[in-house]
């Protein structure tokens, strides 16, 4: 189950998540002794419903219907709660930082490799 | 003696107000006085996380070099981390990512001691408490699915594209992705109400985060007495089996309350 080890560890999308724009803000605080320190820019994550999301939506649904070996069931089932503590997905900005900076996190866009595991269901 | 005059100048304008001054100190969070860093904590640019104190309230702090831009990965995970290992046993307010002051001086007069007050209601509130954040993701298929079957007319239009070549079908493929998209989002309000309920009266503050994922089913942020993870892991195990399959769901701390710390003179954001 997903917290039978304790809570997961956080990915980096997760930390970006939460720290980037929350937390108490220093210059409502300090003026006078700030240091301005070149930030690589880094946005939080939002969500801005576009064209590409529908477009991939509706390609995704329609190879839902495609699918209908139940070949990819296996991989769904056996898949569904390992996967949970460790999730593979990864965001875009992760993917933008890992290639940009050198990260380790390795970049990977679960949906681009959904063929592979087409279910029926 | 001209000579000795300048450099006298020069060595006492170095610290404050020398434009090319390359030494700062990243400031992660105000802290109780007591609160003590482990010997092998480590920071943002590798610094040594030490505390600078102001009567009973203390900041965590490193040195580090100003002309270094901030914001890779480990940076980003650094300031986390010690953050995050700092609330499994104390009360923490974090700081912004990013937050570098001249020196150990201006950390302790003007952010301590000129906000001494303001800091150690703050911390006092958080006592016993730690943040949690709850996130979960559909399984794509398993979701579109979903939809699918419980939406004659988003199965409708499925059937309509099918045969058709990406570029003639694109309108109809528009509206299909629109109408899942839509589907998803009243989807993801109805299981960020049902995780909420679920928590019940593990806490009473919570904080629900807008999306950073299409795909999101729910993210929300609460503040916790750390003495009952236990019951939270409990409540979201369960939210889990329920939801086997068909949302990959996880609980992330104890953190630093980031989602509940507030700047109450909002004057200087921006």
């Amino acid at each position: 189950m997903t917290t039978a080890g304790g809570p997961s560890s956080s990915s980096l999308a997760d930390v970006i998540d939460t720290i980037l724009d929350k937390g108490l803000v220093i210059d409502a605080y300090v003026r006078v002794s700030l240091v301005g320190i070149e930030l690589l820019t880094i946005d939080a994550r939002i969500v801005v419903a576009s064209v590409d999301t529908y477009l991939r939506f509706a390609e995704a649904a329609n190879r839902l219907a495609i699918g209908s070996e139940p070949k990819g069931l296996s991989d769904l089932v056996s898949g569904g709660t390992e996967k949970i503590a460790k999730s593979k997905t990864k965001s875009a900005i992760e993917e933008k930082l890992g290639g940009l900076l050198g990260g380790q996190e390795e970049p990977e866009r679960e949906r681009v490799s959904r063929k592979s595991t087409r279910g029926d269901r | 003696m001209v000579t000795e005059q300048t450099k006298n100048q020069k060595s006492e304008n170095t610290e404050k107000s020398d434009k090319k001054q390359t030494a700062g100190v990243y400031v992660y969070g105000i802290v109780p006085a007591d609160v003590e860093p482990g010997d092998d904590a480590t920071g943002v640019a590798d610094g040594k996380v030490d505390v600078v104190t102001d009567g009973d309230i203390g900041a965590l702090v490193s040195a580090m070099s100003v002309d270094r831009p901030l914001g890779k990965p480990e940076d980003l995970r650094a300031h986390a981390n010690v953050l995050d290992g700092t609330s499994r046993v104390a009360p923490v307010l974090p700081l912004r990512f990013g937050a570098v002051l001249t020196d150990t001086d201006a950390v302790k007069e003007e952010l301590l001691s000129a906000h001494a007050d303001e800091f150690a209601a703050a911390l006092e509130q958080l006592e016993g408490k730690a943040q949690y954040v709850v996130k979960g993701r559909y399984v794509e298929q398993a979701i579109l699915q979903e939809i699918l079957d419980e939406n004659e007319q988003a199965a409708q239009m499925r059937d309509e594209i099918r045969d058709k070549s990406e570029d003639a079908g694109r309108q109809a493929r528009m509206a299909l992705g629109e109408l899942v998209n839509n589907a998803i989002a009243g989807k993801r309000e109805e299981d960020t109400r049902k995780t909420v309920e679920a928590l019940g009266d593990l806490t009473d503050s919570v904080n629900r985060r807008e999306p950073t994922h299409e795909e999101e089913a729910v993210q929300v942020a609460v503040l916790a007495d750390v003495d009952r993870q236990d019951q939270l892991e409990e409540a979201v195990g369960k939210l889990a089996e329920e939801w086997n399959g068909r949302v990959e769901i996880k609980l992330l701390g104890p953190m630093a309350a980031y989602d509940f710390v507030v700047t109450q003179n909002p004057a200087g954001q921006g």
